[in-house]
């Protein structure tokens, strides 16, 4: 299990100019540790689907690596996602899949507990996706391990899906969201569209 | 009366007669008008247009596995720079209510988005709707406040033009609605 704070923190000081789109508890959490003009905050923008927008950022900007932090909650709620993933696979989406087995924005109600997120990635075919047949999908429990995988998930072609037990001990930041165009237009700022 | 009535009364609101635009001339007026990408899951009425867009090799064909996918993923495109289509029937735009209002409406994305109105053809011929899609479309997109044309022969064509103009005016979701399956 990995304290989700220390996994946020470890990414922020290992990313560079990726683009991390982030949803439900990971937008409260992820401003802690980072203030970056690609950030950007997916809460309130449709149940489930940070994936989504994350893997049509992916093949807009082919030439960055875009990083979604997810819930395996959303997960659930579009689970047809991981098909679609697989089937265009851009080799530079990197999925961080927050496993904490709970709705944990909305009380830490129970998922169905015998899911295995890694073995329904692999199945929807994102294991061996992309262009090169290099989609990889894994399982990472340890803060240590995370660490040591993180140049390698910045750098090599994927996709990547890498599910990730959290916990956490931290106090939630109260959720203060607001101007949903506003956010859309940073990103493309920072993108250089606009 | 709001904007999206408004503009509905000065254009062609499906009268009979249209029986079906062209799958071709349809493609090539979304080249014309520069999309990168189509988002479409296909159903009965758009399958020649779905094999049309998938074998032109200047468009790149996304196939989502629900329409809910469609829209975020579409949103994901034009916040990095592309120009999607999201080619959906109305049953999809049903599915995918939540996307829509939060990857379209809520943060001013303009999707493009061509929807298919399920029944359309029967009603027009007379016959019984099969289920509810046909008697919610129109009113469901005027309570979203989506502007719509109606792109029901090769003369409606133009009507996706006016569409992406409108789109890109307001930077939020507008729509052509389809009635009649495509022909070749």
């Amino acid at each position: 299990m990995i304290e989700r704070m220390e996994l946020l923190r470890a990414l922020a000081a290992r990313r560079t100019g990726e683009i991390v789109v982030m949803t439900m508890t990971t937008t409260l959490q992820w401003p802690l540790v980072s203030q970056h003009e690609l950030d950007f905050d997916f809460l309130a923008f449709g149940m489930g689907h940070a994936g989504d927008f994350g893997l049509g950022l992916a093949m807009a900007r082919p030439e960055r690596k875009t990083i979604v932090l997810k819930g395996d909650g959303g997960l659930l709620m579009c689970l047809g996602s991981l098909a679609t993933m697989g089937r265009y696979a851009p080799e530079n989406l990197l999925v961080l899949l927050m496993e904490n087995r709970t709705y944990e924005m909305v009380g830490a109600q129970l998922l169905p507990p015998r899911v295995d997120f890694a073995a329904l990635a692999r199945a929807a075919g994102v294991e061996g996706g992309g262009a090169t047949g290099r989609g990889k999908v894994e399982r990472i429990t340890t803060i240590e391990d995370f660490e040591n995988a993180l140049p390698r998930l910045l750098t090599e072609a994927g996709p990547h899906f890498v599910v990730l037990p959290v916990s956490n001990k931290e106090p939630l930041p109260p959720i203060n969201h607001k101007d949903h165009a506003g956010r859309i237009r940073n990103l493309r700022k920072g993108l250089g569209i606009e | 009366m709001n904007k999206a009535t408004e503009i509905k009364t000065n254009q062609n609101t499906g009268a009979p007669g249209g029986q079906g635009a062209s799958a071709a001339k349809t493609l090539a007026a979304i080249k014309t008008l520069g999309f990168t990408h189509v988002l479409m899951i296909p159903d009965s009425e758009s399958r020649l247009l779905y094999q049309a867009i998938g074998e032109d090799p200047s468009l790149r064909l996304i196939t989502p596995c629900r329409e809910g996918e469609s829209i975020a993923i579409a949103a994901g495109l034009w916040t990095g720079g592309c120009k999607p289509l999201i080619v959906i029937q109305i049953t999809g735009v049903m599915e995918a209510g939540d996307a829509l209002r939060g990857c379209g409406l809520g943060p001013k994305v303009p999707l493009r988005l061509m929807v298919g109105w399920r029944g359309y053809g029967g009603a027009q011929a007379g016959r019984l709707p099969i289920d509810s899609a046909y008697t919610y479309t129109k009113p469901l997109l005027d309570a979203w406040g989506i502007p719509h044309w109606s792109l029901m022969g090769n003369e409606d064509i133009p009507m996706l033009e006016l569409m992406d103009r409108k789109a890109a005016e307001t930077s939020s979701p507008a729509a052509v609605v389809t009635g009649y399956a495509f022909r070749p």
